[in-house]
This record gives C-alpha cells, sequence and structure tokens, in this order.
C-alpha cells in the first residue's frame, strides 16, 4: 500500500515577504474571491502591508470557498474559510501585520515543504481534516497549492521531469511504461489508455493528432475545470508525453467555451510551455516537435464524445459517427488520432516520473491509481475528492462529505451523471471502481458524483436526468432521438399521475432496446438513470401509477393539499400567503386546508419549511 | 481480392472492402435499412441494418451498413433478436412520423411503407411525438416536409458528396432535428434532384409531379437523356400517354448512377406541353396554317424536285441534328446524299469547330481519347482545360467528385473565366489564364514536364515522332516559366505544380471543353493539348484519358453517322473513292462529290450567296443556335423553300415553308452517342404526340412521296443498316446496347494498332484579341446549368426557376460603369444589340461579359460573328 505523503506548500525559504493565497478557481469566485480580492488589496494598502498575492486554483473544499491562505516567512500555512469581504482586516491586521492566527476563521495548517517551519498550535492540519484525511491526492496534488499562472512553481513542485525523462525514452517504452501501470481513459469508458497509445502508435502517416477531451458536459462534473484552472501545465505534460508515444504531430484540447478561466489559464500555460521549450519545434533539445491549439466547443454534450469533437474540431456538426475506421487508424481529418480525457493525461506524468509499478500498486486489481470525484448534492461538504480506487461510497459520502445535511437520511447516490446510474443505500460499502460500478448498474462517467437524500423523488430525478439526454441528443439515430423522448413523455405522465401499471415494462423493454440500438454511448447511457432507478426504486414508480402518490411529495401534479399534522408547527406561515383563504388555523391549531376553496396553486406547498404539506 | 462468408446460411464470395449490407443485398437476401446508399459514404444512422455476426469464435450484434465481410464471417439476419430490436427502433420512427401516407405522393414506392410492411409491424405502445413544421416550398421543383423526414442523412450526403454543393445540413438537436438550408434561406442549390431521388420518404418530393400519379399507376420507361452529351440513363415515368416524371434511382444504371442535373430530372415539362406542333404546318398567305400530312409531303417533294430540277441536288442545303437520333441522322443525309443528290449538308455543332471531327479522329488513332466517360472514375488526376463543366456536363462533374471521394484525386481546372465548379478535393489548382493565351499555357506544361524531366523522355523520344524537333523549338522559343506566368497572369508556381500533378504517375483524365474547342485557334490549342498528352503518356502508356466536350445529346452521333460535308458516315473521307465506291454499292445510288468550291463557307454562306436555294433543317434552330446570328438570318430570308422539322415552333420553324411535327425523344425508340462514344439505346415511353411522327419516319415518307421508297418500318432496321454502313458501329447489335451501351471506340481500340505519335509544332506567339475602344469588352459566350435550348424553354417549371438571363460582369468593370446586380443594361456590338439584365460575377475576368448561349429566347447570336467580338454595356433606359 502507497502511504500517504503528506501535502505540503512549496516555498523558497529564503522568501521573506507574506504570501496570500486566494482560491480563484470557478467555485471560489461564484463563492466571491473577486470582493475578498479587491478589499484584501484595499486592507493591505491602507495598512501598509507589503505581500505578494497568489491567486490559486481550486483545492477541492468548495464549500469552503472562498478560502484565503496566510504564509507569514518560516510559519505554516493557515487556511481561512469561508472568508467574506468583511473579514478581511481582522486577517490583515491580526495575522500579517501581527504574526497571530485568527482563530475563530481558520480552518487549518499546512506545513511547507522547503524546510522546518513553525507550527501554530490548537489549529488542525489540513491532512488532518475530515474531508482530507482519506484522501490520496496525487492528480490534484498541485491544485490550491501552487500558482496555475507561474509554470516556475510547476517546474519547482517537479513538473515536466516527467516529460524530460519520457523524451529520453524511447516511444514504444513509454507506452509499455503507461500499459504496465494500467491506467484506465478517466473519461468514462475505461478504456486502456496503453492499449489505446500503441494501436494509434503503429499507424503511419505523416500527420497525427493527439486530442485533449475537456468538454465535461455532465451536470455536476467539474473535475476537469479544477484541474486545468489548478494545474493546466500536468495536463499539458501529459499530453505532450502521450504526443511523443504515438508520435503525434499536432494536438488539440477540445474545451467547453463555459470555461473561459480554464481556457485563459490553458493559453497561458501553453504560451509558458512554448517559451520554455517544452512545446513547439524540437521539445527539450530532442527531436520530437509538437504544437498544441485550443478549440473551444460551442456547448454541445455530445461533442464529448470521442468522433463526434473531432467533426466539430474540423468545423462540421457534432455528430457522432460509426466505426469502423477507429480513431486511432482514421480519426481527426481521416488521419491517426488519440483522444484522452483532461484526467487521464493529468496521470500521465505521475506514472513516468514515479514508475508503473508505483503507480500499480494504488487501486484495485483492475482499476489503477487515484480518481477524482465531484462530489455534490445533499451533502454537507461538497467539493472535489481525490481517492484510490476501490474506495468505498460510504466513505466518500460519510468522511469525505460528512454526511447528510439537516438530519436527513442518505437515499442513494448517481455516480456517472445522466450516463450513469443511481445505487442505493445497500451499496453504501461496495467499492468503487469501473467494474463494481457497471455491475451495479452506474458507470464511473467522468466522475460525478451526486448525493440524494431522503426529500428526493426518484422518478423526478430520472426524468431530469433524462431529459438532459433528449435535449442533448445529436439528432442522428432513431433510439435515442425518438426512443428517449418516448421514455420522457412516459415518465412525464408518472409523474402525472397519469402513468399505467404497464408502463414500467415498456420502460424496462425500451431501456434494453435503445441502449442496444444507439449508435454512440450518449444514447446507449441516456436509459441508465431511468434502468437504475427501477431497479431499485420500483415502489416509488407504483406508487406514483398505483396510488398516484408521490412519497417525497416532490411531484407537484400529485399533491393532495392536506396537512401532515404531525409534521405541521403551527408556523401559519401558508395561511398567511394562501391567495384564496382556503387554509384555516392558526398558532394553537394545526393548518387545515378546505378543499373545496383550494385552487391547487402550490404556493403552500412552496412556502411550508416542514414539508408539512403533501 | 474476394472474401468468403456466410449469410443466412448461403456461402457467398463478395469484393474484398464490401460492406455486409451489399454482400447481402448483392445475393438476394434482405436485410432492412434506410440510411445506407451504395453511392454515398456510409451514414450508420438509420439503426435498422443489426444482424448477427459470428467471427472468431465471437458472436456479436453488428450494424450491416458500417460493417465490412471477412473472410469465414457467419451472419445471420434473421434472429429473433435482431427483428426484436429493429421492430422498436421502426416503432420509434413511426411514432415522429405523421404516417398522412394517404396525401404523400411517396406513398406506394416508399422505404418506410416497405420495411414497416416487412416487418408486420402492428398497434405501437406509445402515443405520437410529432414534428409541426410547415412543408416547404420555396422553389418550383422541390418541396420539403421535415414532419416525415426520419433523418437518415441521404439528402444531406447526396448534396455534399455527389453534387458537391452542401446546400442542406442538419439543424437543431434531438427530436427538434431537422434538415434545412442555412437560416433558413429559401433553397438556392444547383436543383439536381439528388436528394429526392435518394429521400426513402416523402419528405423530398418533386413538384413536376405534383398529385397527378400515384407511384404504382406510373409506367416506367428506361431511356436517355436528350440534353447535354454526358448521356444520363433516366427513366420516364408515364400515366395516360404523358410524362409525369422523371426519376434516376437505380445506382448501377448508365453512366450517371443515378445522378441527374436540373435539366434531366425536372426538364420534361415540355414532352406534353400546348406549345408543341402538332399537325404539319404550310405558309399559306404569309401565314403558315396546319395542314393534312398528305398535303404537306406532297408540299415538300414538289418544292424540293422543283429545285433539284431547275437548280441541281446542290442547292438544297441540309441542317442535321444534334438532339435527333444516330438513326434520324444517318437516315436524314442518306436522303439528302442520294435522293436529293446534294453534299451540302452539316450541323451545327460541326458549323462552329469546323476542324474538330478531324482533330478528335486524330486522337483517337494515337489512343489518347478515353475509352467511356466512366474512366474518370479512375483518374488519379483530373484536368478540365477550357470546360466549363458544371454548367455544360454537370454529371461529369458528379463523376470527378466521386473520382476525389475515391481515389483522392487532384483537380485542375483551367479556363480563361473563372468558373465555378464544386470541387470536394482537398487541393485543386485554379489556372485562370489571360483571354486567348491558352496555347501558351499548355505549351508551358509541356516545357517545364521536359525540363524538370518529369517523364521518362528517352521512352517518349523512341516511340514518337518528331519529339526531338519539339524539344529544340521549345529550348529555341523564349517561353520560360516566367514568361508564361506573365503571359498568361498565373502565378508560376501554380503552373509548375499543375505540370507536376500532370507528369505524375496515375491515370490521367482530361476534359477538353467548348472554351477551347470553339476558340478561333481551336486548332493549335488543342493539337498542344495533344502533344501534352503524348507525352505524360510516355509513347503509349495509356495513363491519359482525353475527351472532347460536345454540347447535346448527340452532337457526336450527328457527326459520326456523317452528316457533314467532308465525311461520308464513319468518318471516311469524301473523297476517297474506294471506300465511297463500296458505300455506293451497298445503298445502291449514286453519291455527289465533294464540292471543293465551297472551300471555308458554310452552308449559310452559300445560301447568302445564292447557291443555296432550299434549306432542310432537322430538329435544329440555327437562327439561335448558329453563332453567326446576322448570317444564318439573311441565310433563311434569302432562301427560296425552307422545311423545317422540329417539336416546337422555333424561330427557324416560324421562317419556313412548311413545317413538319416531329416526335420528342420519349415518343420514338434509337440511340444517341455521348461524348464518350458510348452508343445508348432509347425505348419509346408514350405514342406519339399529336400527329407528329418521328424525323427518320417523316423522311422515309418524303422518299416515298418522291418516288424512291426506303423499305424501313421501324427504326431498329436502320440501326442494322447503321451496321454494316459504319465501321465503327461494328457489333451494335451483338451488344444489343443493354445496361451500360455500346462503347464505339474501346471496340476500334481493341481492332486496331496504335500510331505513333508524331509532335506537331504549335509553340507559337499569343494572338492578341483585337480591342475596340468603343466597344471595349470581349463577349464571351457559353453553356448553362439550367437551360438549353427549345426543350427548357417549354418546360415550364424549369423556365420558371431561372426565367432571366443574365449578362455577367465582373465586379471592377460594373463599378466602373456604376452598374448594379440587376440592372437592366443595353449590350451592344457592331452587328446589334440585346438589353439583359446583369449580374456581378466573380466568373468573368476583367474586360470581358458573358451571356449564356442557351436561353434560345436571348438572340446572343446577333450579336456576334464567327470569332471574339467586342461589345459595349451601357444602362439601359
Amino acid at each position: 500500500m502507497v502511504t500517504k505523503k503528506r501535502s505540503t506548500v512549496r516555498e523558497k525559504t529564503a522568501n521573506k515577504r507574506p504570501k496570500v493565497m486566494i482560491g480563484m478557481g470557478t467555485c471560489g469566485l461564484g463563492a466571491g474571491a473577486k470582493g475578498v480580492l479587491d478589499s484584501l488589496e484595499k486592507e493591505l494598502k491602507s495598512q501598509k502591508q507589503v505581500v505578494d498575492i497568489v491567486r490559486t486554483g481550486c483545492i477541492g473544499m468548495c464549500s469552503y470557498e472562498v478560502l484565503v491562505d496566510v504564509i507569514l516567512p518560516g510559519r505554516n500555512r493557515v487556511t481561512y474559510s469561508g472568508v467574506k469581504p468583511d473579514m478581511v482586516p481582522k486577517i490583515v491586521e491580526d495575522h500579517i501585520r501581527n504574526g497571530k492566527v485568527v482563530s475563530k476563521f481558520a480552518l487549518s495548517q499546512m506545513p511547507l515543504s522547503g524546510g522546518v517551519t513553525k507550527q501554530y498550535e490548537e489549529l488542525p492540519f489540513f491532512d488532518d481534516l475530515d474531508q482530507n484525511r482519506d484522501q490520496l491526492r496525487y492528480v490534484s496534488r498541485n491544485c490550491g497549492i501552487i500558482d496555475p499562472d507561474s509554470v516556475e512553481e510547476y517546474i519547482e513542485s517537479g513538473g515536466y521531469k516527467a516529460l524530460k525523462k519520457a523524451l529520453g525514452m524511447k516511444q514504444i517504452d513509454v507506452i509499455g511504461k503507461v500499459s504496465m501501470s494500467g491506467l484506465r481513459g478517466r473519461g468514462g469508458g475505461g478504456f486502456d489508455t496503453g492499449w489505446k497509445w500503441e494501436s494509434c502508435a503503429k499507424y503511419v502517416n505523416d500527420v497525427k493528432y493527439i486530442i485533449c477531451n475537456a468538454d465535461e458536459g455532465d451536470p455536476g462534473a467539474f473535475m476537469d475545470r479544477s484541474l486545468l484552472e489548478g494545474d493546466p501545465h500536468s495536463v499539458l505534460e501529459g499530453m505532450i508525453i502521450g504526443g511523443y508515444a504515438i508520435g503525434a504531430t499536432k494536438g488539440y484540447i477540445y474545451v467547453r467555451a463555459e470555461y473561459p478561466l480554464a481556457i485563459e489559464r490553458l493559453e497561458l500555460a501553453i504560451k509558458q510551455a512554448k517559451d520554455n521549450g517544452f512545446l513547439g519545434e524540437n521539445i527539450l533539445g530532442s527531436k520530437y516537435s509538437l504544437d498544441i491549439v485550443l478549440k473551444e466547443g460551442a456547448g454541445a454534450f455530445v461533442c464529448g464524445e470521442s468522433t463526434a469533437m473531432q467533426f466539430s474540431i474540423e468545423g462540421k456538426r457534432g455528430m457522432p459517427r460509426t466505426r469502423p475506421p477507429q480513431s486511432v487508424e482514421a480519426g481527426l481529418w481521416d488521419k491517426p488520432t488519440c483522444l484522452n480525457n483532461v484526467e487521464t493525461f493529468a496521470n500521465v506524468p505521475l506514472i513516468i516520473d514515479k514508475g508503473a509499478a508505483w503507480y500499480s500498486q494504488i487501486g484495485t486489481e483492475k482499476s489503477k491509481g487515484t480518481k477524482i470525484f465531484s462530489l455534490t448534492g445533499n451533502v454537507k461538504r461538497a467539493g472535489l475528492v481525490e481517492v484510490p480506487m476501490g474506495t468505498t461510497i460510504r466513505r466518500i459520502v460519510f468522511d469525505m462529505g460528512g454526511g447528510i445535511p439537516k438530519k436527513k437520511k442518505f437515499k442513494a447516490v448517481q455516480i456517472g451523471g445522466p450516463s450513469g446510474g443511481c445505487l442505493p443505500e445497500a451499496f453504501l460499502d461496495s467499492p468503487i471502481d469501473f467494474e463494481s460500478l457497471k455491475e451495479a448498474g452506474a458507470m464511473m462517467g467522468s466522475g460525478s458524483f451526486v448525493v440524494v437524500d431522503e426529500t428526493t423523488c426518484m422518478v423526478d430525478m430520472a426524468r431530469f436526468f433524462l431529459e438532459f439526454s433528449t435535449s442533448e441528443s445529436c439528432g442522428k439515430c432513431p433510439p435515442c432521438r425518438v426512443g428517449t423522448v418516448l421514455m420522457l413523455e412516459i415518465l412525464n405522465r408518472i409523474t402525472q399521475g397519469e402513468g399505467k401499471e404497464e408502463d414500467i415494462e415498456v420502460l424496462e423493454k425500451m431501456s434494453g432496446e435503445v441502449r442496444k440500438m444507439s449508435l454512440c454511448g450518449l444514447g446507449q447511457a441516456a436509459p441508465n438513470p431511468v434502468r437504475s432507478t427501477l431497479r431499485f426504486f420500483r415502489d416509488e414508480y407504483l406508487a406514483h401509477i398505483r396510488d398516484k402518490e408521490c412519497p417525497t411529495a416532490t411531484c407537484v401534479a400529485l399533491h393532495k393539499y392536506t396537512v401532515i399534522p404531525d409534521k405541521c408547527t403551527k408556523c401559519t406561515l401558508c395561511i398567511r400567503n394562501c391567495p384564496v383563504d382556503a387554509i384555516s388555523g392558526s398558532r394553537d391549531e394545526v393548518a387545515f386546508i378546505d378543499k373545496e376553496k383550494c385552487i391547487e396553486c402550490n404556493l403552500c406547498y412552496d412556502k411550508c419549511n416542514f414539508m408539512a404539506i403533501k | 481480392m474476394k472474401v468468403n462468408l456466410e449469410i443466412d446460411n448461403k456461402v457467398v464470395s463478395v469484393s474484398k472492402g464490401t460492406n455486409i449490407f451489399m454482400a447481402a443485398k448483392d445475393n438476394g437476401i434482405y436485410i432492412p435499412g434506410l440510411c445506407y446508399h451504395p453511392k454515398l459514404t456510409h451514414y450508420g444512422g438509420c439503426r435498422l441494418c443489426m444482424v448477427e455476426v459470428t467471427e472468431r469464435g465471437s458472436t456479436r450484434h453488428k450494424f450491416s451498413c458500417a460493417q465490412p465481410v471477412s473472410e469465414g464471417m457467419v451472419v445471420k439476419t434473421k434472429t429473433p433478436e435482431c427483428s426484436k430490436y429493429t421492430k422498436a427502433v421502426m416503432e420509434y420512427l413511426l411514432a415522429q412520423h405523421p404516417l398522412d401516407c394517404p396525401t404523400c405522393d411517396k406513398s406506394g414506392e416508399c422505404g418506410l411503407q416497405d420495411v414497416t410492411h416487412d416487418l408486420k409491424l402492428s398497434k405501437s405502445r406509445f402515443r405520437t411525438v410529432r414534428l409541426n413544421e410547415p412543408m416547404r416550398r420555396d422553389n418550383p421543383l422541390l418541396e420539403y416536409n421535415s414532419n416525415r423526414c426520419i433523418l437518415c442523412g441521404r439528402c444531406v450526403k447526396v448534396c455534399k458528396e455527389v453534387e458537391g454543393v452542401g446546400a442542406i445540413d442538419f439543424q437543431n438537436r434531438g427530436i427538434n432535428t431537422v434538415v434545412g438550408t442555412a437560416f433558413d434561406k429559401p433553397l438556392d442549390c444547383s436543383f439536381c434532384g439528388g436528394c429526392v431521388s435518394v429521400c426513402p420518404t416523402g419528405s423530398w418530393q418533386d413538384r413536376t409531379l405534383g398529385f397527378r400519379a400515384r407511384p404504382w399507376e406510373l409506367k416506367k420507361t428506361p431511356t436517355i437523356c436528350t440534353y447535354c452529351a454526358v448521356g444520363c440513363s433516366l427513366v420516364m415515368n408515364s400515366k395516360n400517354n404523358k410524362v409525369m416524371r422523371v426519376t434516376s434511382d437505380d445506382y448501377d444504371m448508365g453512366v450517371n448512377e443515378g445522378n441527374l442535373c436540373v435539366k434531366g430530372k425536372f426538364g420534361h415539362e415540355f414532352i406534353n406541353s400546348d406549345k408543341r406542333v402538332k399537325t404539319p404546318l404550310i405558309r399559306k398567305g404569309g401565314k403558315l396554317r396546319p395542314v393534312s400530312w398528305e398535303n404537306a409531303l406532297e408540299y415538300v417533294s414538289n418544292g424540293f424536285s422543283e429545285i433539284v430540277n431547275t437548280h441541281g441536288g446542290k442547292a438544297i442545303g441540309g441542317i442535321g441534328s444534334e438532339k435527333c437520333t444516330n438513326e434520324d441522322n444517318y437516315l436524314f443525309q442518306k436522303f439528302c446524299r442520294t435522293i436529293l443528290g446534294t453534299n451540302n449538308i452539316d450541323n451545327i455543332s460541326n458549323m462552329k469547330s469546323p476542324s474538330l471531327n478531324r482533330l478528335i479522329i486524330d486522337a483517337i488513332s494515337y489512343k489518347l481519347v478515353a475509352r467511356t466517360l466512366e474512366e474518370i472514375e479512375d483518374a488519379d488526376t483530373i484536368f478540365f482545360v477550357g470546360a466549363d463543366v458544371t454548367e455544360a456536363h454537370p454529371v461529369l462533374g458528379s463523376m470527378a467528385r466521386k473520382a476525389i471521394r475515391q481515389n483522392k484525386s487532384k483537380l485542375i481546372i483551367a479556363n480563361a473565366r473563372n468558373v465555378e465548379f464544386n470541387s470536394t478535393a482537398k487541393e485543386d489548382i485554379r489556372l485562370n489564364y489571360k483571354l486567348g493565351t491558352q496555347t501558351i499555357l499548355i505549351n508551358a506544361l509541356i516545357k517545364i514536364i521536359v525540363d524538370s524531366k518529369l517523364v521518362d523522355l528517352k521512352k517518349v523520344d523512341t516511340s514518337t515522332k518528331n519529339f526531338k524537333e519539339l524539344r529544340a523549338l521549345l529550348k529555341a522559343s523564349d517561353l520560360g516559366i516566367n514568361k508564361a506566368s506573365s503571359l498568361t497572369n498565373i502565378p508560376e508556381e501554380l503552373i509548375k505544380n499543375a505540370s507536376e500533378w500532370l507528369a505524375k504517375p496515375g491515370k490521367c483524365f482530361i476534359v477538353c471543353g467548348k472554351d477551347l474547342e470553339e476558340d478561333p485557334s481551336c486548332e493549335e490549342a488543342i493539337k498542344a493539348l495533344m502533344n501534352l498528352c503524348a507525352l505524360i503518356n510516355t509513347g503509349g502508356a495509356d495513363k491519359v484519358s482525353l475527351v472532347f466536350s460536345r454540347a447535346n445529346n448527340n452532337s457526336q452521333g450527328v457527326n459520326d453517322m456523317g452528316v457533314v460535308p467532308d465525311f461520308l458516315p464513319g468518318y471516311v473521307d469524301i473523297n476517297d473513292s474506294v471506300e465511297k465506291g463500296s458505300l455506293e454499292d451497298f445503298w445502291g445510288a449514286k453519291l455527289p462529290d465533294c464540292d471543293s468550291k465551297n472551300e471555308g463557307k458554310d452552308i449559310f454562306d452559300l445560301a447568302v450567296s445564292k447557291k443555296i436555294k432550299a434549306l432542310y433543317v432537322m430538329g435544329e434552330n440555327p437562327i439561335v443556335n448558329y453563332p453567326d446570328g446576322k448570317k444564318v438570318k439573311d441565310a433563311f430570308k434569302k432562301a427560296e423553300f425552307v422545311v423545317v422539322q422540329d417539336s416546337f415552333l422555333t424561330e427557324t420553324a416560324q421562317l419556313a415553308d412548311v413545317v413538319l411535327p416531329s416526335s420528342s425523344f420519349v415518343e420514338k425508340g434509337g440511340t444517341f452517342t455521348n461524348m464518350g462514344m458510348t452508343i445508348q439505346r432509347l425505348r419509346k415511353a408514350i405514342p406519339q404526340v399529336g400527329d407528329s411522327k418521328p424525323d427518320w419516319q417523316i423522311i422515309n415518307d418524303i422518299a416515298k412521296r418522291m418516288g424512291r421508297s426506303y423499305s424501313y418500318t421501324t427504326s431498329q432496321q436502320i440501326v442494322a443498316e447503321i451496321e454494316n454502313s459504319v465501321h465503327m458501329y461494328k457489333g451494335i447489335s451483338v451488344n444489343r446496347l443493354e445496361r451500360k451501351g455500346f462503347r464505339w471506340i474501346a471496340s476500334e481500340y481493341r481492332k486496331f494498332r496504335v500510331a505513333t505519335y508524331d509532335f506537331e509544332n504549335t509553340v507559337s506567339k499569343a494572338k492578341a484579341i483585337k480591342k475596340n475602344a468603343k466597344y471595349p469588352f470581349v463577349l464571351l459566350t457559353g453553356s448553362s446549368l439550367k437551360h438549353q435550348g427549345t426543350f427548357s424553354r417549354n418546360s415550364g417549371s424549369l423556365a420558371s426557376l431561372t426565367p432571366d438571363c443574365y449578362v455577367e460582369i465582373n465586379r471592377a468593370n460594373a463599378e466602373k460603369l456604376k452598374i448594379e446586380d440587376g440592372d437592366m443594361v443595353k449590350l451592344e456590338s457592331v452587328r446589334g444589340k440585346i438589353n439583359l439584365k446583369v449580374k456581378i460575377s466573380k466568373r468573368v475576368p476583367v474586360g470581358a461579359v458573358f451571356v449564356s448561349e442557351d436561353y434560345e429566347w436571348v438572340p446572343v447570336n446577333s450579336l456576334r460573328d464567327n470569332g471574339y467580338i467586342n461589345v459595349k454595356i451601357s444602362k439601359a433606359r
């Protein structure tokens, strides 16, 4: 078993000036990092403090944003969480000026790697936080730690060492090493990366392409974005190594236009890599040359499919095509093309640097390495978690995510977004790896991990994901274009209380048909949410159909507009909001809805804070 | 290479690279499928063709259109699994389809209906999810209904791959995906109708059919198109003896593989047009009045007899037809030569470029000419020189695109005009030479190939004559690449690249176009082109396939049949007394001598000088088609007796003393010879319209009336006679003209030995085109995609698509003249003037204007003489 390396900050010990780091990934910016930064700059000026300000990427603790870290010379890095602009003056005054940690805002500390730094007492270490204790941050090691805009910091933390090493190896050996490591594609399919490279390398052509798939489109997935924002060079390095291994002459990074920050940082990283000789003609003095170009996607989910992406890069409509030929034989512009996901590439420098044997120790027998998940939904601590393959769902949800908020019960977790499936409580202790997930009816997908609590209607959730798939279908083949719409129509009917018993059988059959007959992965996986909810939450479907009742009272059309006396707190909020005075009751009396008067406007349901109306 | 596999327990052997779908289809095994089409790249969108494949021990479901066959493969097409899933997909499609079959023109020949029926689908599990898009009718020929569309993508592909246009593509996502034009603008394409032809549902419809017949009521008669010289096979669909529409869905029929152009597909309405001449007409009191055949034939025979008796047979001039069949033309010249006793017969194509026949015969004897037009599909380099393929021979363009798609052929287009060609080639070279410098360009190409030794010069030298002399002349001339570049106005690099492409190994297909053939310096340029061909052919290496453009469906045939003054049928020199004698014996009649006094003068010259007193015109409209409009009008005015055989009252027929109604090509049998020298068979689809008769029958009747009756009762008998009297048509009846026609050039090649190529010197100075300060522009003319003469003019829907003929002018010139797009202008030469609308176009070089000569009602020839003419252009008041 690989022993866990403690997270440390690389810092020149010679640094005499205090340093402040602000998490300015998309999550940080969304939480108000810009305001914090403005306030910090203003405060530093007024308090006449000279410090280095570094804008880092996401460190993974998205629910704690805005994160501000302060490093005083010779001292540990202190992380402040949930920083608001009005907290800044105190931090500047107490910590930066006077060297005293503002303990009520501080979350954790982290030692520096360069030398011995002085600890702060009473403050827990970053790695000892519940969220981080069981994580293995290898791929995301630099995210939130280094300045993504600084190639120097990346190099200092060991970056581009692997590239240098790879360029000194034979191409076949690089591929061999990746094969031996057992690395599998992180885009969802889990295809053997080494094998893919090998099959692409064997096609001889004057032009070959390597493509990085950064078209992360699953609702609730943001691992790739965080990597690109927090550590773009590691992705570039992996891609250059891949390019060298297969003999690519040009690389494309296909990135969503909805990721402006990632694009900005990638553009800078490419320029820096070129300036430093990691990219361009004769990389690091070798005979190998590679150019990498950014291509912004226009916002189609299907363009994450490799052949559709290639058409999109060619300037055509993004529609998947049938295979053969495989992309490795004739892909982009009919040239041999190798396409890998962002996270896959970010794994590569690690493998080259530390060796295949080291890498293959992590994970399970068939799934090696770590996997980053974006943990969202009804969970206390949302964010990114990087765990070794084989970690159980329970540890991710309860240990790292801190469990379900508001004392609600865990219901299920949807892994793999609209292409994945949901896993109920019974699977809490099953390990997460490619095979186990597939067996359980979900899929790794790109790694979105949405936790669902007892108040969520599973029929409605299946409907939500299916609706996403129908609207993102490219329209090429009937099972996906029409089949999913027909399924959605049935689900809509069920949530409206118009379902029939035989609908369940039809849905089950259709799930199989659409999966079997669709052309690409998007269509094939589109019925998965329906399939898995039908498997694990059939009762809920039956309740909708037979009893015309939504057990979680989510489906509006099935609301009975009666008050559940046990839940009613007699707050009278519903009474005050009812537009037709249909609700009677008082502070002493449980509310009562007069069906004669009720116009079913749903306002009372929306307003009730205690789920007392169904 | 063949691959053996088993499909449904049947062992089949197909060529490598075939997909399972076609392997099954070719062996009579049906697999449902709506998106795959053999002439298009595979799409794999309909998901209906799933089969069970066992290969190397593992059994899987595969989609047969996307899966190539492999040795030992076992395929099962009808397993319960396959049909279960295929049915499910069909059920989805039908849940979206409007099922409005009773009001759909496609019903009865609809792929969706066929598959539904075949799979025995019954009640659906679903409610419907239909679209509610309006029917699009934004042009007179095609209509599109998105609601019926199953998005098989065939139309999108045919438009992109075959026609190279890409006017339509998919729009929107998911269930709302439809096929449409960019920004939903009205359809603006070449209107080839390929979309209708490949559509498996009723989404694309041919508006010329327009609910006049159900598909099962239509009688289908395969025949050959009557427009250009490509000779496309098409199928006449008729009901109640009227042509309702034209189809051509069979992908392995004829030279065109089911591809057509706008004229072939939609230009059929002339056949049953009200404007057809339905009875014979005789001029009485200055007006043409209907008479009976009896009277008309008597009038004609008396008229001819009178001229023959008073002035001799030579005083009658005969104009044969580029539109009529070989049989019509054969009989026409036989009649003129033996009964009227005149050798003054000709056809418009020969009058336009009198040296072309000899040049073609020379090129054939050196084995430079392509055996068939289809050879273009094997080409590695395609060279269009002076050819406007898109406008003149659109389907040849589709064939070129097939070569580009399959062989990744390179394309070179040389023309003085910047002609449009929708190339799908990754690389192509456009050589837009300065007007009149075509010979210089060709010689420059030769010089580069020789100087850089791009071919084996030793081999060229040993297998040809006079190569050394040519080399010496090239060396002596100052035609360096930079000089050539400055003279022709083409960048040096392009000339250099073009010569490299031409000389590189692989087949080279060259189309010599009208702009070269009808140029005053035609002979010189074509000889230079032949030198180039011989050079890259390196002495009979069979690398080059040269094709000479011909304008009309039977322009080649009319010359083959000897409707020219200097050749007897089969290009037998009229002065060759031995051959002439044997033909006289065969025909049992005396042939007139070639009139040596006519040197350089054609029939109309002779008519103007009153040496010819009577004109006999069969199926031609020289008043508009003959380049020199003034002269031809004069000729007809001076002629004492004019007989015109035509289906319409053309400008020429209006000047006639007698008009004899002739049947159109669908009302008779016979043969056409295309520009690839392939003879193809016509079939009679409908009975004669009105009292019209096939041209050969009219001639037969006149002959009978003149007391020299022939024994023909069917056109078949004439074919039999042609076989015996036209040497290159020998074997035609053995071939029976099935499927791919009879290729006379190929059978010639099998017979004779190649002549040693004799290089001729064409290295000369550029002939400057004379300039005129008063008339600053050169008038260029050419073909038009959407029109060609009388037939397209009388096809209502087609004519309404492009009702206006434009004069095209370069933007730079237009701006100087302050003329804008769509302005009405006066085009004026020393000979006449016409008013036309202006189109500002990139196709025309600075200093020139272009008018199509195919709009019959626009007498552009009234401005012209036989060479280049200068014109001026001004805003019309």
